[in-house]
């Protein structure tokens, strides 16, 4: 490419490209989008933007391949590009790569938290990201399980064997055996599905918080369902009543860690119902 | 007034579906003393028997409440109204409608429909006499075809009862 495919001339036209993209993308005509982007690309092949909607077309037709190689291009380009994050994650997940792909859903979650109120994709990402973690904790779980198990059996073995030696054979107290049931019991403990602690949730969703954020009141929401109260219902804070504009949202970082400690010891919160 | 009383419906947005699901999950767990929901497959509406509370006027008696969820729940508010038989109380009319501030403009999607459950019976239990709202009939018949409590422009001149 030389230096001058990259003059304001060909800029218009890679941006007029796009547009074009954007419009034939819109009516499902996704091979003519795929040219526009295409030919936008050659005359800025910098532009991050040019990449990752071509890969959303590619997204659209499920060919991942693709999807990949032109994420991985938008992401030297532009490392904060929430979309090529995404889709890269999405391509990943795609061809059974688990933990690389959770790793790059959960860096576009982190970049598009907070970032663009107005073209949120948070939501779609925490979908994505959670059906991700729910299988990656379902195989190590049932993993854990059986190791427990095993071991179970292997502590009652070692019991009979070494009350053996002065009792009459194979005979444990009851009471020894009721502590090694509860001692695994507990250790199993955190992989029970139960109900998340009613701190880590939003009052108006009632779910595990994604982008929490605080108001004056001292109550904590869900950024985008807050947002969408405000821009509705009216002007307050949903709880205590009180007048609640929406530059008055601060991001509850505290939460946010305590939702992150807590899903990673119990995965199985990331169930959708 | 029974199935007439229905908005017009469009479907559940993903949000109050999901919602809707976690209040169900709750209410099976502990629901609100004096009120008792049989799940059916209709998550969409429900419809709940109320227990006038002991020592009130209406202890013992039974009523149902029926729920509609309209699609943005809990942006919007739930239409909540009595099923023929409504009980006699100064803010309820003949028709099942209620006369409540908060299924109305003073709605908060940070209540459940456990919390409006609540508020329904306390007005019940509150109520000093077992009589119509004064202007019941001309209410009732503005409201002959089947129009939503929801569509009423509500004074609430009397937070005592």
């Amino acid at each position: 490419m030389s230096p001058a495919a990259d003059s304001a001339a060909s800029k218009r036209q890679a941006e007029l490209l796009k547009q074009e993209g954007n419009a034939f993308f819109k009516k499902d005509r996704i091979s003519a989008a795929i040219d526009a982007y295409t030919g936008a690309i050659a005359l800025c092949p910098k532009v991050a933007v040019y990449w990752t909607n071509r890969a959303l077309c590619y997204k659209r037709r499920n060919e991942w391949v693709r999807v990949e190689e032109d994420c991985r291009t938008a992401i030297q380009l532009d490392s904060h590009s929430v979309k090529a994050h995404y889709m890269l994650g999405l391509a990943l997940l795609n061809k059974d790569e688990l933990a690389e792909g959770i790793k790059e859903l959960e860096k576009s979650l982190e970049l598009g938290r907070g970032a663009h109120p107005a073209s949120y994709m948070v939501e779609e990402i925490w979908q994505e990201l959670s059906k991700a973690k729910y299988i990656e904790w379902e195989n190590l779980s049932s993993e854990r399980v059986r190791q427990l198990h095993k071991l179970k059996e292997a502590c009652k073995e070692a019991l009979r064997n070494y009350n053996s030696l002065d009792n009459p054979p194979a005979y444990v107290p009851e009471e020894q055996l009721n502590e090694l049931e509860e001692v695994f019991r507990k250790a199993r403990k955190s992989d029970i599905p139960t109900e998340v602690p009613d701190h880590l949730c939003c009052k108006i969703t009632l779910d595990i918080f994604r982008d929490p954020v605080i108001t004056p009141s001292g109550i904590t929401y869900e950024r985008a369902v807050i947002l969408d109260h405000l821009h509705r219902v009216g002007k307050f804070d949903p709880v205590t009543r009180e007048t609640l504009e929406p530059h008055q949202l601060v991001p509850n970082l505290a939460i946010k860690e305590a939702v992150h400690a807590f899903l990673s010891e119990h995965g199985w919160a990331y169930r959708m119902r | 007034m029974t199935s007439s009383s229905s908005p017009s419906r469009k479907a559940l947005s993903k949000i109050a579906c999901n919602r809707l699901q976690k209040e169900l999950a709750e209410w099976q767990v502990s629901p609100p003393s004096g009120f008792k929901y049989r799940v059916s497959d209709n998550l969409q509406r429900w419809v709940i028997e109320v227990t006038g509370a002991a020592g009130t006027l209406y202890a013992g008696e039974t009523y149902q409440l029926q729920v509609d969820f309209p699609e943005h729940y809990p942006m919007e508010a739930p239409q909540v109204i009595f099923l023929n038989p409504a009980p006699m109380h100064p803010h309820i009319y003949s028709n099942g409608h209620i006369c409540l501030d908060i299924l109305y403009d003073s709605w908060s999607p940070a209540m459940t429909v456990s919390s409006v459950c609540i508020s329904i019976l306390s007005m019940l239990s509150s109520s000093p006499a077992k009589q119509r709202p004064q202007d019941n009939d001309r209410y009732v018949r503005n409201c002959r075809n089947g129009r939503s409590p929801k569509e009423t422009r509500w004074w609430f001149h009397d937070d005592k009862v």
